[in-house]
């Protein structure tokens, strides 16, 4: 519920010192009121104020960075339950789980660094090092604060939390208090650095009035790592917590969410990315557990009103050659993959070249117009496609039959058009049945 | 300040749907009256129910690691039914009659009809026989299953609304359960119950198949539209509130990344958990979204959501495990 300009005047120190620019108070108030200020600019503003204040004015869940520079990771600021309802909109960062006492340290995090993945249009990276405390870890957190890498804390002891992220802490780490200990020592450490913290609790209710606790202690960066001892009690605590902030029935509850994810624990983070968790320090390093979570979130946070497109453009399916068949199809990202994973099932190598049809469907993009045979052999041509193959054949989508007459005029010199079939999950029959004869004629 | 968080009712439920009559031990799906595992604030009469996926033929396409174990008995299905219900604890099996198909080896409804037989002797278990897909072969394979298993209580997968009133009629006459197959789209899936309500199915029999896309290859359209489903049945649209069935196994493993050795990509990791891992992703994620039956195709992965549903609906997990 926003405040009106009077509600928040009453806030303000009523000192009429004009730091923030303003004559008096009450005009800063009411440019408050109107969204138009921030709180910022008054230097003696109560933390009762600013709590009140944020809890206002502030969108449904705040936004935190973590880390600093082109690496850094910004989560919150979602405004929905279900994705189809808009997207969800910062995808949650999957930090690593680094023991900082065991050697070797920075030979892994130079490996870290070096992890990258594309995949339909995105890099798959590690977002982020969770360095656990040990001796020798403020060395280790440095080190990954000075290869870019946003870091948490998971520390052990206030002490011990403060030797690592002092050093760094204009890096923005995070600090991640043991669950359930005292959190006045971590909360002050956090306001006293300008740093994100996590809150936890015993119950929502518990960790709300932790939330709001922290901020009235000076921390501007919350994130709630929620209860839950099994998957069923997360799931609960992950849906109470979105669907509160939005509602803002309590503004403890308006932080996005950090999830610790145990060694084995593959379901627990399925869930969280799923279910709304905004970073997971994620103990596994294998790629079968990377892998599927990075895909998942891709998936989830695919924005649902785009249709996800592939740029246009050749894509090898195996090594191809001159003698390989070439496939036409659309840069709608599912129909690529779905063409390019039943081709590469036949263990044929094969030329797909992704034909621009604004990212629908073939049987859309037909019926559209995207795919007609002047379009598809214009797009060939600037893929330098024809150059690629010996045969002068060319395969389209069943779906497209009736462009084949037009395709085979616009390529003219003797191409020869071959209509695929509909279904991507024929195309293995086809190119034994169909293709290589004529291959071989 | 306190914290008040009301619980979310709505108007309308998930229809109850029961696999399995005669000689099968029945397995009951839906009743639900809340968003899909939201335990916390709605009411779930029945667990969603894991079905593990046998085949006629010997699936040569499947990935090496879903293949291990089923050694021994992949085309048998009589015996991979024993070993996914003795073995492997599935609740339901899904005979997929892939030989049937004019591709991969054009069995006649007659083998089919006879696997069918097989399978029903060799197990109680409610059984999903699973045709050939859209084609000609579709109806007479599956009007033909439906035949060899009256009073049995199959789910036959699936009528398309393309191609329905034959397998209506059939489930109606033998006493049967049909799935409802629409493309990633919920007002066909609407649309499809319509047409099965005036050709006199009772929707009571029937399940959703909303097109299951894998991790990776259209999870999140599926994923989507099964909510949306499920809004709009709570909501109390009679016509979108059967159950839904997500044969997750099948699109899982046809991943290429869940069929890669490692060797051949050092960052994907190890090939076979890598696997499991990517059905796992895809299974649970649809059971978020409203699935009351998963189809499954490795038994690790059936054990390890079991363990979280014994967990999730409050029974003591077999095997000894714990919950977290």
């Amino acid at each position: 519920m926003p405040l009106t300009g009077l509600q928040i005047f009453k806030l303000l120190p009523n000192t009429n010192c004009r730091k923030c620019g303003y004559p008096t108070c009450l005009a800063f108030a009411m440019k408050l009121a109107a969204g138009r200020e921030s709180l910022e600019k008054c230097a003696d503003a109560s933390a009762e104020a600013r709590a009140a204040l944020g809890a206002a004015s502030a969108p449904p869940i705040r936004a935190v960075t973590i880390g600093r520079g082109e690496r850094a990771v910004t989560v919150g600021e979602e405004t929905v339950f279900f994705r189809h309802e808009k997207t969800f909109v910062h995808r949650p960062g999957l930090f690593r789980v680094l023991d900082a006492s065991q050697a070797g340290c920075d030979a892994l995090l130079d490996q870290w660094r070096g992890v990258s993945i594309a995949r339909a249009g995105e890099t798959f990276q590690i977002d982020g090092v969770a360095v656990v405390e040990a001796p020798g870890a403020p060395g280790v957190a440095a080190a990954a604060a000075r290869r870019g890498f946003p870091v948490a804390v998971l520390a052990a002891t206030p002490e011990g939390g403060a030797a690592i992220v002092e050093p760094i802490k204009d890096q923005r780490p995070l600090i991640v208090p043991p669950a359930g200990a005292a959190p006045g020592p971590y909360a002050a450490l956090a306001a006293r650095l300008s740093v994100p913290l996590v809150v936890s609790g015993a119950d929502l209710a518990g960790l709300a009035s932790a939330a709001v606790e922290a901020v009235k202690a000076g921390v501007a960066d919350i994130l709630l790592e929620p209860p839950g001892a099994d998957l069923r009690a997360l799931h609960h605590s992950l849906s109470a917590i979105r669907r509160g902030a939005l509602d803002r029935v309590h503004p403890g509850l308006g932080h996005p969410v950090f999830l610790r994810v145990g060694l084995g624990e593959f379901e627990k983070a399925v869930l969280g990315i799923t279910k709304f968790a905004s970073v997971l320090a994620i103990e596994d390093q294998g790629g079968e557990t990377w892998l599927p979570l990075w895909t998942l979130r891709q998936n989830i946070y695919t924005d649902p009103q785009k249709p996800l497109q592939m740029a246009p453009g050749l894509y090898p399916v195996g090594e191809p050659d001159s003698r390989s068949p070439l496939l036409v199809t659309t840069n709608f990202s599912l129909t690529y993959f779905i063409v390019s994973t039943e081709v590469e099932a036949t263990g044929m190598a094969a030329h797909l070249a992704v034909v621009d049809a604004e990212g629908l469907s073939v049987l859309t993009a037909w019926a559209a117009g995207k795919l007609s045979g002047d379009r598809v052999a214009k797009s060939l041509r600037q893929m330098g496609a024809p150059e690629l193959v010996s045969h002068r054949m060319v395969i389209i989508p069943g779906y497209a039959s009736v462009i084949s007459g037009e395709l085979e005029d616009a390529l003219g010199d003797g191409w020869r058009v071959l209509v695929g079939p509909q279904e991507a999950s024929d195309l293995a029959p086809f190119l034994r049945d169909v293709w290589e004869p004529l291959r071989a004629a | 300040m306190s914290l008040d968080l009301k619980p979310r009712k709505w108007a309308g439920a998930i229809r109850t749907v029961t696999l399995g009559a005669g000689s099968r031990r029945p397995v009951t799906v839906g009743g639900g009256n809340g968003l899909p595992l939201h335990t916390f604030e709605g009411t779930f009469p029945h667990r969603p129910a894991l079905a593990l996926e046998i085949t006629d033929v010997d699936p040569v396409r499947w990935a090496e690691a879903a293949r291990e174990p089923w050694d021994g008995v992949l085309g048998r299905p009589a015996a991979a039914a024993r070993r996914a219900v003795k073995d492997f604890g599935a609740d339901l099996i899904m005979l997929d009659l892939m030989g049937t198909h004019p591709d991969r080896g054009n069995r006649s409804p007659e083998e089919a009809a006879a696997d069918v037989r097989a399978v029903l002797d060799a197990v109680d278990v409610p059984l999903i026989v699973k045709g050939p897909g859209a084609g000609p072969q579709q109806n007479d394979v599956l009007a033909r299953a439906a035949e060899e298993g009256k009073g049995e209580g199959l789910a036959l997968h699936s009528a398309s609304q393309e191609d329905y009133k034959t397998l209506a009629a059939v489930a109606v006459a033998y006493g049967h359960i049909l799935v409802a197959e629409s493309p990633i789209d919920m007002n066909i899936a609407k649309q499809l119950n319509i047409l099965l309500s005036d050709a006199s199915m009772d929707l009571s029999r029937t399940l959703i198949d909303p097109l299951t896309g894998g991790l990776g290859y259209g999870l999140e359209y599926t994923y989507s539209v099964m909510e949306r489903i499920r809004l709009a049945a709570l909501g109390g649209d009679a016509m979108l509130n059967s159950p839904m069935i997500c044969l997750a196994g099948d699109e899982a493993w046809k991943a290429k990344e869940a069929k890669v050795p490692g060797a051949r990509e050092p960052l994907w990791g190890d090939e076979r958990q890598r696997g499991i891992h990517w059905e796992m992703a895809t299974a649970l994620a649809l059971l978020e979204a409203g699935a009351e039956v998963l189809v499954l195709r490795h038994p690790e992965t059936l054990a390890r959501l079991r363990t979280q549903l014994d967990c999730w609906f409050g029974e003591s997990p077999r095997g000894g495990q714990i919950c977290r």
